[in-house]
């Protein structure tokens, strides 16, 4: 029971990290319809960036990297992080994608693995991050917020609900509100789903889709980087720019937009949970050596089941 | 080919009991629909197209025509209704196998083969009826050497006929618009149909364009032995060359009749001018 | 029927007659081989012509060389001819690498009671070695099969992932294996136990295969992977899958089984793939897990992408090309990858069909020629409705 119950709550933890990143990915697929690669990359700037900044920042704020500071520093952190992603996202658009905006799909996709490519490994060069991991500094102190204890004797087992998982829970959360808020009630959100919807209409109401383009580039890579940021918190030992672990996570969160329906907002962060679920309650009931391929084998199976995702709408090619 | 048709319609007549009743359906349509979402989109549509006849398929924008050609087709599948060719029923079938059963079809927005030669995009819908496999074609077998050779020169003189020889290694995307509309014709006709469905095909061209296709629609019905399914705008063309028409209406057939008959008919002439069906 | 052959109206005269009267092709049943003959010859010549140190650095790089072209040759038939999109080849590689050395490793000592290279040139342990690769082409056919079915109800991108999933897969799958078993004695007395996972290596690898590769072995099979490529692309088989590349509509209206030429593809790729595994295997005595991953795909991605996309002989260069570069700058191996995605990005830009888009470089002196004679005549509208 109390198995069961901390695997819950580490998927909870994890499936609001996919979801974060999902989100990237739905947005610019809705968008632009193409898959961009590149995304994955941006977490890892995310993550990276918090290291580089905290391991500067900190020591000039008179806070050594062992001890925890106040709660504002990871704040400051996590903004500033979110802002240099963004930045990056923008000047990805602007200079890979845009010139290819009526190019064949196949075309933008092998773009995007060439950024993706280029990002990581520009990441791991020796004046950049590196090419070997690095220990996140503290910047929460990841205390058990309740704790509760099942059975006795032999079988007496502990249910700890950390800080670092509340921390994540939370801010992915209100992330997504906020979210939901700029796609469905503002006027930049129906500028977005007017541009998705149709390009070339759009662009014939009036509406600037280049700068909505940028925006959507831009928020996907914000929430791209929380998403890095808030990795490094449960994680802190920070794998280099181009290790398998990267991809895969990047991936992961993918085979999430998809499974919930590819442009699909709603879709996204219910295929982040759904991913999280199934690997974690699969490595904790079969194995965890193959929590990978549980995912790939769902992805799979729903494509060939209803290839439009869970809450995506078919769409029939035009004769 | 003449002896085997006189046949049937002979032993349609004796069945019906009497010649008038005309001549038997090569393609038979009955009723078919299909609705997206709610949208009946073509409703109860039905035809019996005779062999080598020739007929339209005519109606406002947005009234059903290219969808009905995709049902046909096999693009969609039908909620309802049978089609059947000859004695073989269509329905489910894939659009490839519609294609070999004997259904051809061209596209209202071009859809040639642009990074293909012309020659290559007619052999390509040749090769439909050739038997060797995939191990023939990498040791080059003599079967595979001679099928080839003979669909190569079975498209050089389809290319002939129509007067594309001369363009035949350039490539598709090369040609002239009103060329690559010529050449999406005889690439239909290289699947060795039965039946040839040509939607718009008049569309972009200029008068004397269409005048010549006109003339050139009549003759590959002649030449080839196949029955013509139309989609067109031009009126006039219309008129001129289909022996029948129907006249579609948000995917409801309005009328059908002798092109006379249609053009006289008070519901395809509110269709056409916009007034409501109650004043007609 | 009447109508099962073509005939062509009133012309139908004419044409009924060179229906009837055979049509000639030239030379027998046989002389589809000459090119492979002559292929396997040259790589004869190119064997007992090196230097006799086989395990020289030179005769290394060109043996790797030969095995990439393979690789890249046969993903060109899936991405460039075919038109889809699959970053998953080097699973198939890695499946066919792990099924033909498990033959050799466990069948050698089974047969020959050691793990060590057994008999001569073309003696007894060439021919298992060759056996061996056709084996991992096979298991690697099927793994294309299962791999291409999925390709059916999916486009582009969704297919991508797909093939990038499978490979995934397979390097999780390998790295779970047992570890080698080292001796006969241990081999002859092993139990169910040891053979749950099969013991590939696990994540160490597999390692201590016999080197079998040589030269002779890599170009013969490279001149026929190159031979069949070529044939295939010239072929209405070709033809098939360049239509599903250029529109699947249309092609399905031409009578084109869109499904089958897919399957097609990657079973034929996959095949050959895995025949590049088990070369490969056999030529560093070493495959490992990460073998499958996608970074090793991403190299024979750029190659088609470089290459042409549908171009054998563009590919080919690229695939020699991408191979010495590295040699050749000691230093560069950091930069290798940028200079890769650089390369990417930067071809998408100026000419996203590929140094030789879908032509092969001798057609291409032809068409400069065609074009120079033609010039002149009526040019058409760039822009044909849409």
């Amino acid at each position: 029971m109390s198995d069961f119950a901390q695997t819950l709550i580490t998927a909870i933890a994890i499936g609001s990290l996919y979801a974060l990143i999902a989100l990237g990915y739905t947005m610019v697929y809705g968008i632009l319809k193409f898959i961009n690669f590149a995304h994955s990359d941006i977490v890892v700037l995310g993550a990276w960036g918090s290291y580089s900044l905290s391991v500067r920042v900190l020591p000039a704020l008179g806070y050594g990297l062992k001890e925890v500071p106040p709660v504002w520093v990871a704040l400051m952190i996590l903004l500033l992080a979110m802002i240099f992603c963004g930045a990056i996202g923008f000047t990805i658009e602007r200079l890979a994608y845009r010139p290819l905006r009526r190019a064949p799909r196949l075309n933008v996709l092998i773009t995007a693995i060439g950024v993706s490519l280029l990002l990581q490994n520009v990441g791991q060069l020796s004046f950049v991050f590196g090419a070997s991991p690095q220990d996140m500094p503290p910047l929460l102190s990841d205390r058990a917020l309740a704790t509760f204890s099942f059975g006795e004797g032999e079988s007496a087992r502990q249910l700890v609900i950390g800080m670092v998982d509340v921390v994540i829970f939370t801010t992915a959360t209100s992330l997504m509100l906020i979210m939901q808020y700029l796609v469905f009630r503002t006027k930049l959100g129906v500028a977005m789903r007017a541009v998705s919807f149709n390009t070339d209409t759009a662009a014939l109401m009036g509406i600037p889709v280049d700068r909505v383009v940028s925006f959507t580039f831009v928020l996907g890579s914000m929430l791209a980087a929380a998403a890095g940021f808030l990795i490094v918190m449960k994680y802190p030992s920070i794998s280099q720019p181009a290790h398998t672990i990267w991809v895969l996570l990047g991936l992961k969160a993918f085979v999430a937009a998809v499974i919930g329906g590819i442009g699909n907002v709603r879709g996204a962060v219910l295929g982040g949970f759904v991913i999280a679920f199934v690997e974690q309650f699969g490595a904790f009931y079969v194995s965890s050596n193959y929590r990978d391929v549980y995912v790939f084998t769902l992805l799979i199976l729903i494509l060939l089941v209803k290839p439009s995702g869970l809450l995506g709408s078919t769409l029939r090619e035009k004769v | 080919m003449k002896s085997s048709t006189e046949g049937l319609a002979a032993k349609s007549g004796l069945i019906a009991g009497g010649a008038a009743s005309g001549p038997e359906a090569l393609l038979d349509v009955r009723e078919i629909g299909i609705s997206f979402g709610g949208l009946k989109a073509v409703q109860k549509f039905s035809l019996r197209l005779p062999r080598a006849g020739l007929y339209g398929l005519i109606g406002p924008n947005g009234a059903g025509k290219t969808t009905v050609f995709n049902l046909l087709t096999g693009v969609y599948q039908p909620d309802s209704g049978e089609i059947q060719l000859g004695s073989q029923r269509l329905g489910q079938g894939k659009p490839h196998e519609i294609t070999a059963a004997g259904i051809a079809r061209t596209f209202q927005n071009i859809r040639l083969f642009p990074s293909l030669s012309v020659l290559d995009n007619v052999r390509l819908a040749g090769q439909l009826h050739n038997r060797h496999g995939l191990l023939s074609t990498v040791i080059r077998s003599r079967g595979y050497r001679r099928e080839e050779e003979l669909l190569r020169q079975r498209s050089l003189e389809l290319l002939q006929i129509f007067e594309l020889q001369d363009r035949a290694d350039e490539l598709a995307s090369n040609l002239s618009y009103g060329h690559q509309r010529k050449l999406e014709i005889i690439r239909a006709l290289a699947t060795n149909p039965k039946v040839l469905l040509l939607d718009e095909p008049a569309a972009g061209l200029n008068p004397q364009e269409k005048f010549a296709l006109a003339e050139s629609i009549r003759q590959i019905r002649d030449r080839f032995q196949v029955a013509v399914l139309l989609i067109e705008h031009d009126m006039p063309l219309v008129m001129k060359i289909c022996e029948r028409i129907t006249v579609l209406e948000y995917g409801i057939t309005i009328s059908e009749g002798t092109p006379a008959n249609v053009q006289n008919d008070p519901r395809v002439i509110a269709a056409y001018l916009g007034a409501g069906l109650e004043d007609a | 029927m009447m109508r099962g052959t073509s005939s062509v109206g009133s012309d139908a005269a004419a044409v009924a007659k060179s229906e009837a009267a055979e049509v000639a092709v030239k030379g027998n049943g046989w002389t589809g081989l000459i090119p492979i003959a002559i292929g396997i010859l040259i790589a004869l010549v190119l064997h007992f012509s090196l230097p006799a140190p086989q395990r020289s650095y030179n005769t290394q790089i060109l043996q790797i060389i030969g095995i990439v072209i393979v690789l890249a040759v046969s993903l060109n038939i899936v991405n460039g001819m075919t038109g889809q999109f699959s970053i998953g080849h080097a699973g198939f590689m890695a499946v066919g690498g792990y099924t033909a050395a498990s033959i050799t490793y466990y069948g050698s000592m089974l047969l020959w009671g050691s793990t060590v290279k057994h008999g001569g040139f073309l003696g007894s342990g060439d021919w298992l070695f060759l056996g061996s690769c056709l084996a991992g082409g096979l298991v690697a056919a099927i793994a294309g099969y299962v791999v291409g079915l999925p390709s059916l109800r999916l486009r582009g991108d969704y297919l991508a992932i797909v093939t990038l999933g499978f490979g995934e897969i397979i390097r999780v799958v390998l790295q779970q294996t047992g570890p080698l078993i080292e001796d006969i004695e241990a081999l002859q007395s092993v139990g169910l136990k040891q053979l749950v996972p099969p013991p590939l290596g696990g994540s160490l690898g597999f390692s201590g295969i016999p080197k079998y590769t040589n030269l002779f072995w890599v170009y013969s099979i490279l001149a026929i992977t190159l031979v069949v490529a070529y044939r295939l692309k010239s072929s209405s088989a070709g033809r098939s899958m360049i239509s599903v590349r250029e529109d699947e509509i249309a092609a399905q209206a031409m009578g084109v089984n869109i499904a089958r030429q897919k399957v097609t593809a990657f079973v034929v790729a996959a095949f050959f793939a895995g025949v590049a595994g088990g070369l490969f295997a056999h030529s560093t005595g070493t495959v490992s897990p990460k073998d499958a991953g996608f970074q090793q795909s991403f190299d024979y991605v750029i190659m088609t992408v470089l290459g042409g996309r549908g171009s054998i002989s563009g590919v080919t260069l690229a695939a020699v090309f991408l191979t010495v570069l590295p040699e050749l700058l000691r230093d560069f191996e950091q930069y290798r990858l940028i200079v890769y995605a650089l390369l990417l990005i930067i071809m998408m830009l100026v000419r996203p069909q590929g140094l030789l888009g879908i032509h092969e470089v001798w057609e291409m002196f032809n068409r400069r020629r065609r074009k120079a004679e033609t010039s002149g005549s009526d040019v058409s509208p760039a822009e044909v409705g849409s």
